[in-house]
């Protein structure tokens, strides 16, 4: 379960997370949309860690990422918007360091990132550098290295990018499998169809607020888009567009 | 149809990246102003008076100031041609930009002038920085008119170009030939053996000798017979031939060699523009492969392992990343020679001491060379540190962010990254303790102490550098010697000097109080002992406080990476 209790975070003058409460139980697959600069990248850093808020908290799986950082990370998997990696590994090296970064017995590592590597069609190249790898090559690491210790939460900010349409698939199967098995999944992108599809429930944060939260049927049902009354317009597109005013403003 | 973007608009990204950085730091901007000020007078001076003591000399004065300049500029061009060539091969074939600039509506002609106005301006604002006060010092000297200032300043310019030419040909050839990363690495690493082969050359040739007057007439013998390459068809004899005439020393025919260079240089660089019209797309793409697997990385992998076995588990999951990463890049082991040739000029020096005549003059240098050498190893240290330890947060580069996401506290990575560098850097500043203290005769107590005080010095040194790189941290380069000469590290450097002083200011009483023979006759009294205890504390409370006050220094600035 994922918890946001007030978050908020301000550069400068300008706030960029305006106080966001929020639960997200275990086994949800929860969208995360929102116009660029709505502050979803900065929303996952905090949550992640990886940046301080200005105030409020994120809870993740019962863990306070301010008071037991630890404790909360040991639980989540990240995987970041530019997958920036240490070009100077190979592939199987990279996920051996995560594996022991997240403690996982040293016996069960080469496993799993063998398993993990075959799963994401990346064995045959586990022992190249990363620097000769592809995006769409990294951007498959990340994920087997967010998926290294089994985490219990997934959180995944653009993770289509860079994709093939054969990766973009099995990214979808495997997320919809991770949350049958309890792992909370918080995907943040810009594509409304692989939100429309996966996830249970869609949050639509727009300039650090949270204009939106509900399934597609009840945003719909909010943006006065009912798919009986007008059923082309019903996409979640439309709905976006609706709701963060970026159809009137183009 | 438009003629398509103009040189200026091509050029604008680099200038205009210059100017926001200056905008962010004024402070930088002063300090750098007044460093570059600083060096071009010491340069101006050690000229000046180098060339009038030539002067002195009435037979062999002239002689050796035209063998001056010829050795001047065929440094200079070695030089330039070789740091050329390494950028020419990142502004033409590495650059993240080139891919865009490929796609936009750029004739290839425009893409060759804007590239090679970046590759000079970047490879040789250094050389004309170094070069233009040797020549002031040339005119000042001779007392020259306005002709030779100008000469001097077309001839330096048409180097430049010349050698930028040079540089874009040869690149371009190689990475014809070979992959352009392993062209880099290979030329990195070359240069790099050669500025250390250089440094250890130049110290092993013992220029000390120079001082002595009889030593000094064997200098400029050498010089007389210096074999300068000045083959009649060498751009360089051509440069010195347009500028000794101008000085007055002798006769000649400066507007026919300035000419020589000047069509030279405008042919070199038609030629250059000519390769990258016909085959830039064809080298560019060959500079795109990557480097084929390699089976050194397992070997590396299975030494590395057992080496981080007794260490807790993610000090060792780090030390066998950053050795890894460490080994694999030549930019960052390359580093290894340079320290090599430190290492190697530092125990010779005090091996060529001459402190063993049995004198008392003798004794008091050498126990004032013992104490000199605790400040000198720390700032060999030091020097070591901002190669190795300030760059250790910016290496980590864009994948700071694996650290952390992971369940790792700050304080648990801060130590990890704290115990790789101090381990090494503890281990080589005792043996040159130790080394150059047998080498000097020193007590072993007094060894002892300088020991101690090492110690407690390179472990402040250490979270010095830690605190510094965190906070000036340079994650878009990976370049390690790139790196450690941004602001940040001269900063630290300028720290650690200040730190250093005063620990050697601190211990000066007390050590030569206790272990110099001057004052071995007179017993140390009570309060005496008292003033030592305080000083050796006060040394310990400063280098205590410094190392954990950078440490949290350290820590914060870790938190707000990202």
């Amino acid at each position: 379960m994922i918890e946001f209790v007030e978050l908020r975070k301000e550069f400068g003058t300008s706030t960029v997370v305006e106080d966001l409460d929020l639960i997200i139980p275990a086994g949800e697959i929860f969208g995360f949309l929102g116009p660029n600069g709505a502050g979803k990248t900065t929303t996952i850093k905090m949550m992640m860690g990886v940046l301080e808020p200005t105030s409020g908290t994120v809870i993740l799986n019962g863990h306070d990422i301010a008071k037991a950082p630890e404790e909360a990370k040991a639980q989540t998997g990240y995987v970041p918007d530019q997958p920036a990696l240490y070009d100077k590994l190979t592939g199987m090296e990279f996920l051996r360091f995560v594996g022991g970064l997240y403690g996982l017995d040293r016996g069960d590592i080469d496993e799993r990132a063998r398993d993990l590597l075959e799963e994401f069609d990346m064995l045959a190249r586990a022992e190249e550098l990363i620097e000769t790898y592809s995006h769409g090559m990294k951007q498959r690491l990340t994920l087997s290295a967010a998926l290294m210790h089994r985490p219990r939460i997934l959180v995944l900010d653009e993770p289509m990018v860079g994709l093939d349409p054969q990766g973009g698939l099995e990214l979808r199967q495997i997320l919809l499998a991770l949350a049958a098995g309890g792992v909370t999944v918080f995907l943040s992108t810009h594509s409304l169809s692989v939100a429309e599809e996966l996830c249970d429930r869609i949050g639509i944060l727009d300039a650090g607020r949270l204009v939106a939260l509900g399934s597609l049927d009840e945003l719909q049902s909010r943006a006065a888009l009912r798919p009986e009354t007008a059923p082309r317009d019903a996409s979640l597109e439309s709905v976006f567009l609706r709701l963060t005013g970026t159809e009137d403003r183009e | 149809m438009s003629r398509g973007p103009s040189l200026g608009l091509l050029v604008a990204p680099r200038l205009l990246a210059a100017r926001h950085a200056l905008r962010r730091s004024y402070l930088k901007a002063v300090v750098l102003v007044a460093f570059t000020a600083a060096f071009w007078v010491g340069c101006f001076t050690f000229f000046t008076n180098v060339l009038e003591f030539f002067q002195t000399v009435t037979a062999l004065g002239p002689l050796l100031t035209q063998r001056l300049l010829v050795m001047i500029l065929v440094s200079f061009f070695a030089i330039l041609t070789i740091s050329n060539i390494v950028t020419a091969l990142t502004t033409f074939y590495l650059a993240n930009d080139v891919r865009f600039l490929l796609a936009a509506p750029v004739s290839r002609r425009r893409l060759h002038q804007a590239r090679f106005t970046e590759t000079l301006v970047a490879s040789s604002w250094m050389v004309l920085l170094f070069g233009l006060p040797v020549f002031l010092a040339y005119g000042v000297v001779y007392q020259a008119g306005p002709l030779f200032y100008g000469a001097a300043l077309a001839t330096m310019l048409l180097l430049l170009i010349l050698c930028a030419a040079l540089g874009v040909i040869i690149t371009t050839g190689l990475v014809l030939v070979f992959p352009a990363r392993r062209t880099r690495d290979a030329l990195l690493v070359i240069t790099v053996a050669l500025v250390a082969g250089g440094y250890m050359t130049l110290r092993l040739l013992q220029p000390e000798r120079l001082a002595d007057p009889t030593e000094m007439a064997g200098f400029m013998a050498f010089l007389t017979s210096f074999e300068a390459p000045s083959s009649p068809y060498l751009p360089t004899t051509w440069a010195a031939e347009v500028l000794i005439p101008l000085l007055g020393d002798r006769g000649g025919d400066p507007l026919f060699y300035l000419g020589m260079l000047l069509t030279t240089t405008a042919v070199a660089y038609l030629a250059s523009a000519g390769l990258v019209a016909s085959l830039y797309l064809k080298a560019w793409t060959r500079a795109q492969e990557g480097e084929a697997r390699s089976g050194g990385r397992r070997r590396l992998a299975s030494w590395l392992r057992p080496l981080a076995a007794p260490l807790p588990r993610t000090s060792g999951l780090l030390l066998v990343k950053d050795l890894t990463v460490f080994f694999r890049d030549p930019s960052q082991w390359s580093q290894l020679l340079l320290l090599l040739a430190l290492v190697v000029v530092y125990i010779y020096n005090f091996s060529a001491l001459p402190i063993d005549d049995g004198t008392p003059l003798a004794a008091t240098l050498r126990e004032v060379v013992a104490f000199a050498n605790l400040a000198l190893a720390a700032f060999v240290i030091a020097a070591v540190a901002v190669r190795f330890v300030y760059p250790v947060v910016s290496l980590e580069g864009r994948a700071w962010w694996v650290l952390r996401a992971a369940p790792l506290s700050l304080r648990t990575l801060w130590w990890s990254k704290f115990w790789i560098a101090f381990l090494p850097l503890a281990t080589l500043g005792e043996i040159l303790i130790v080394v150059t203290g047998r080498f000097l005769g020193v007590a072993p107590e007094q060894t002892v102490v300088f020991m101690a005080t090492l110690l407690l010095l390179i472990a402040a040194i250490v979270s010095l550098g830690l605190a510094f790189g965190a906070a000036y941290p340079r994650l878009d380069t990976q370049n390690a010697a790139q790196i450690a000469t941004g602001f940040g590290g001269v900063i630290y450097m300028v720290s650690c000097l200040g730190l250093i002083a005063v620990v050697v200011a601190l211990e000066a009483w007390p050590v030569s109080r206790l272990f110099w023979h001057q004052f071995a006759p007179f017993p140390v009294t009570t309060g005496e002992q008292a003033a030592i205890g305080i000083a050796f504390a006060g040394v310990a409370v400063v280098t205590i406080v410094t190392w954990a006050v950078a440490r949290s220094t350290a820590i914060r600035h870790f938190a707000r990476l990202g």
